[in-house]
């Protein structure tokens, strides 16, 4: 970038600086920039489909422990701990939508319990019908929920395949 | 009749009369020269810049926008990485851009298998060609020490899983969760064990 100083009189102390340059530069890159933005910000929510699909058995390791279970229906939510078999149901809430405070909440009460201080895992399933219909934004706001409160090995299974299911 | 220079114009018959009068510098000679304030103009390109480089990511878009998709919105801040994408829109299922079946017929299916079996097949190529390369070492450092990490338990950092078995789901947030619990399923009876839920960050 060039500069011309004293331009014309003598006593001048004015600087002249070339900007062109600089506005070439801008400009391309404004381009370039406006080219490849990425306008929505997408994340990811990590999870493995655990093993309990309806063709599949329950390894005995799998017995052994308590597996925290939450079941999602169009009208409640479902925590489970299987082996103690304790359910606890959480209803929606006066506007008609589910209460995923009182979800999380719940969950950080098992997170510090002693079954699962040191563990990270949880399953949880959607239980959708024909006129009662759980949607996938239902699912991951459960996932997103649980991995806030700590159990972050989220893993993904059928409503049959839960190893804590409410009986109805 | 003298040729002479057409000045400065504004349009064919508008001179910049206005604008050379008012740089005269008063020594009877009109001067040509007319001064336009850049500074606005580098002030708003600055900014532009400054913004764009803001929202700029060097990974690039991983994942296409479909007509009829809207992702579920999520805190998640974890980034997304290369994987096959399986698309779910409101009506169709798609991998890697191939249109696998319409998610009417999915939903009507009521095979035993609980499988997609257009997709199984997909799945099942792609994931012993993954399968094949790991085997082979056809991968970066950085991947080959996730892969490691894999297989010695440890769990990765986001952004940085091992190829294998890992597939990204990309399905419309008002899909019913029993397509989605089939195509997860026919996801890891292919061998794709760890997936990837694209969401949006609220």
């Amino acid at each position: 970038m060039g500069a011309a100083i004293g331009t014309g009189d003598k006593k001048s102390v004015n600087v002249e600086l070339n900007i062109v340059p600089f506005i070439d530069l801008m400009s391309c890159l404004t381009a370039f920039l406006l080219v490849t933005a990425v306008w929505v910000n997408i994340a990811q929510i990590d999870i493995h489909p655990k093993g309990k699909s309806r063709d599949q058995t329950l390894k005995t390791e799998d017995l052994d422990k308590v597996v925290l279970s939450v079941l999602i229906q169009s009208d409640r939510i479902w925590l489970g701990l299987s082996r103690v078999n304790e359910f606890q149901s959480i209803d929606k809430t006066a506007d008609g939508q589910q209460n995923w405070d009182e979800f999380e909440a719940k969950l950080r009460e098992q997170k510090s319990s002693a079954y699962f201080a040191d563990r990270t895992d949880i399953e949880i399933a959607g239980e959708s019908t024909d006129t009662n219909k759980v949607s996938y934004q239902e699912v991951i706001t459960a996932m997103d929920r649980a991995i806030k409160a700590g159990f972050v090995d989220v893993g993904l299974s059928d409503p049959a395949g839960l190893a804590a299911r409410p009986q109805l | 009749m003298p040729v002479r220079s057409p000045g400065p114009r504004l349009y064919r018959s508008v001179k910049f009369e206005y604008l050379v009068h008012s740089q005269a510098g008063g020594h009877g000679v009109k001067a040509s020269n007319i001064a336009l304030n850049l500074t606005p103009f580098v002030d708003m390109m600055t900014i532009l810049v400054t913004f764009l480089l803001m929202v700029f990511s060097s990974s690039g878009e991983i994942l296409q926008a479909q007509k009829g998709l809207a992702l579920p919105t999520a805190d998640a801040k974890d980034v997304l990485q290369t994987a096959p994408v399986i698309i779910v829109t409101k009506s169709e299922i798609t991998y890697q851009g191939q249109l696998i079946a319409t998610t009417e017929s999915v939903m009507r299916d009521e095979s035993p298998t609980f499988k997609i079996d257009a997709l199984f097949e997909r799945l099942d190529a792609a994931a012993k060609k993954i399968k094949e390369d790991v085997a082979l070492g056809k991968l970066s450092p950085a991947v080959k020490k996730a892969c490691d990490d894999m297989r010695n338990g440890l769990r990765p950092s986001a952004g940085r899983y091992c190829p294998e078995g890992l597939a990204i789901l990309q399905a419309d947030e008002s899909t019913d969760v029993r397509l989605v619990n089939k195509v997860v399923n026919t996801s890891k009876a292919a061998g794709f064990d760890n997936l990837l839920f694209a969401v949006k960050n609220k």
